[in-house]
């Protein structure tokens, strides 16, 4: 069975990401792009040699299986409502929604629909933590207390998107999702309360009212601690690229560090380790953008079971949600 | 050249180890007497004779040595106070171990102590000695890196007292001797150098701190997020979370934010082993300690301000304390300092 694919927002994310990996996966064909822009839809849809629309009802018309969306976080909710309704299964970029309780009606629509609706947590389908995962697992390393870091020096000016928090929800939201998300699977167990602390550092971030710096720190069940960091705000120079993660797990039974200033690599020196490398703008390798689509469609077929689930999106932008109120307030904040 | 003569007292924090070296090596200072209160009175021994100095099995004996001018106090956190006291009593100047005691008020009495008997009161943390942070905090000064706007620090992740060997550090493990684990033991280190480093204090303190790791009845790693009155925040990782396999035994760093560059800071400097029939661990001259000496021994030659006060160290712990307080109480905790 070939999927039939249609991609709505052919952006950043499209172009960076999402138009390499569709190319490279067997047994889907992308039939049908559309974005508000019309140039860019006609642009990626050449690259598939799909038909391109402007128009979300004639794009929701075409005969298709699967909806991509890679737009901008507030518009999640509506276009996966819309897709879901129309009987598409829906693979949206990360966060889930601007909201939870967005996202909920997201999930709701999908179970009433009995259709799919997957979210692109991609870093649960990159390889470095993938494997630190799996060692943690086979060590019985059993961590107590992560911190993990994802800072970057946003480029982008101030009247661009991200830095609006009503489309983006700010930092605390964009990428912290990634990293609430990713020290839940880390765990293994379920966010108890959080308490966190914003700074606008660049102008950018002042202008709009909003964060660019974001620290949270999260208890979970059986008295574990996880820090987040986020960052739009760090002065780094591009020295092994834009983007850099921080990862420090320490257990019962040993300690994991992985940085791209320090240690390379789960800290483990071996005759041919690579330096990490980042393309650019990416937080994360092209062939987990790949391995990511390839298994939702797999999820889609019935072939394969989920790793990461609209739920596990909603629980991560929940954690975050919370993490903005606390730091609103300046106090914990149970979830 | 006038030396001035150290006594040290106890041997109960290893701590002493490096410190006997350095008096013993420093130009300006001669050790002279070591008492063997407390835990590892027999390693006391052993160094005094080492070292060519007088061994007293009291503290009490050592006082009434007149040759001694100074002390470094070493000795189990829960007899600071009586020691120092004592010693301030009997006229001798006081390089403190950390931290200064189990409470405020245990602080309070000591630093009363050294301002009536006119002794200087000094109290070791280390990072602030080291010189990449004095280079980093140059920089800052300078401008280098625009205002300071976020740190994050590993201040000493070390390896667990039960890890060193050869040495009694079980009272490491008895809060009523220590006042806490690891985050007792390691985070003051981290909280000097983010007071000097920002030139500031925290109004507000977040801490998780427990017993995570080990099974230790007391905590081994604790984060504190500390938010200072001018806007700096800063995250502070605190205790014993190395393993026993980790190649560095300690572990201090800082990544220091500015709004206009980013400073990655690695402080701690290893010490070196010799193998031979047994392995011996090497406790060399380092930098660090040598300052802390130096500093010390200059203020009370020339009669001159001590760097670290009994004033600052009570500030430091106050914050430990909070940082106590919140854990327990899951609850951020407003400071007035």
């Amino acid at each position: 069975m070939r999927l039939r694919v249609g991609v709505i927002g052919c952006g950043n994310i499209f172009n960076l990401a999402h138009k390499r990996a569709l190319k490279g996966i067997e047994g889907i064909r992308v039939v049908a792009c559309m974005d508000i822009d019309e140039e860019r839809a006609r642009e990626g849809a050449r690259e598939f040699r799909a038909k391109a629309f402007t128009s979300l009802d004639e794009f929701l018309d075409v005969d298709m299986d699967v909806v991509e969306i890679l737009t901008p976080t507030y518009t999640h909710a509506e276009l996966a409502i819309k897709a879901l309704k129309a009987g598409k299964h829906v693979i949206v970029e990360k966060p889930i929604a601007l909201t939870v309780e967005e996202g909920e009606r997201m999930i709701r629509t999908a179970e009433k629909e009995g259709l799919n609706l997957f979210v692109g947590h991609v870093r649960r389908f990159d390889k470095r933590w993938v494997q630190i995962k799996e060692i943690i697992k086979k060590r019985n390393i059993l961590p107590m207390h992560i911190r993990k870091s994802e800072v970057q020096n946003l480029p982008f000016p101030k009247d661009y998107w991200y830095w609006d928090e009503r489309k983006s929800g700010g930092v605390a939201v964009d990428l912290g999702v990634h990293v609430t998300d990713f020290l839940r699977w880390f765990f293994d167990s379920e966010p108890t309360r959080v308490y966190a602390v914003g700074k606008s550092i660049k102008e950018e971030a002042r202008a709009n009212g909003t964060f660019d710096h974001f620290v949270m720190m999260i208890g979970f069940e059986g008295e574990k601690t996880g820090i987040a960091e986020v960052s739009w705000a760090y002065p780094y120079p591009s020295r092994y690229g834009v983007f850099y993660h921080h990862l420090d797990v320490i257990g019962k039974n040993g300690r994991i560090r992985y940085t791209p200033l320090d240690t390379p690599v789960v800290g483990v020196a071996k005759a041919n380790f690579e330096m990490p490398r980042f393309s650019p703008l990416l937080s994360t390798f092209p062939d987990a953008f790949e391995r990511e689509l390839r298994h939702f469609f797999n999820c889609i077929k019935g072939k394969e079971e989920p790793l990461v689930t609209a739920e596990d999106a909603l629980i991560a932008l929940k954690i975050a949600e919370k993490a903005k109120e606390s730091a609103r307030k300046g106090e914990v904040v149970e979830i | 050249m006038k030396k001035l003569n150290f006594g040290i007292i106890s041997y109960a924090h290893p701590h002493a180890l490096r410190f006997a070296s350095t008096i013993a090596g420093c130009k300006e200072t001669k050790l002279v007497a070591i008492s063997g209160d407390g835990s590892n009175s027999d390693v006391a021994r052993a160094e005094a004779k080492k070292y060519g100095a007088r061994f007293y099995r009291n503290y009490e004996e050592l006082l009434r040595d007149e040759s001694v001018e100074a002390v470094y106090i070493a000795i189990e956190t829960y007899r600071h106070k009586e020691v120092a006291i004592r010693a301030a009593e009997e006229g001798k100047h006081i390089l403190l171990e950390k931290p200064i005691a189990l409470n405020l008020r245990d602080a309070d009495e000591i630093i009363m102590a050294a301002k009536r008997a006119g002794v200087k009161l000094m109290l070791p943390f280390n990072p602030r000695f080291t010189e990449p942070l004095v280079k980093a905090k140059d920089m800052i000064d300078a401008g280098e890196i625009g205002p300071l706007e976020y740190i994050q620090t590993i201040s000493e992740n070390v390896k667990p007292p039960i890890f060193l060997q050869g040495l009694d550090m079980s009272w490491f493990l008895d809060p009523r001797k220590s006042g806490g684990g690891g985050f007792m033991d390691t985070a003051p280190h981290g909280v000097d150098s983010l007071l000097w480093l920002t030139g500031d204090v925290p109004k507000k303190v977040y801490a998780d701190i427990g017993a995570k790791i080990y099974g230790f009845p007391v905590d081994d790693i604790g984060t504190a997020v500390l938010e200072f009155r001018r806007g700096v925040v800063a995250v502070l990782t605190a205790g014993w979370g190395n393993p026993k396999g980790y190649s560095y035994g300690i572990e201090i760093k800082y990544y220091l934010v500015g709004r206009e560059g980013f400073l990655d800071v690695r402080t701690a400097y290893p010490d070196f082993t010799v193998y031979q029939d047994r392995a011996e661990r090497i406790y060399w001259d380092r930098p660090d300690v040598r300052e802390i000496v130096r500093s010390f021994t200059k203020a009370v030659l020339k009669d001159r301000n001590v760097p670290i006060t009994g004033e600052d160290a009570k500030k430091n712990l106050a914050i430990i304390l909070a940082a106590y307080e919140s854990s327990r109480e899951k609850k951020a905790v407003k400071l007035k300092l």
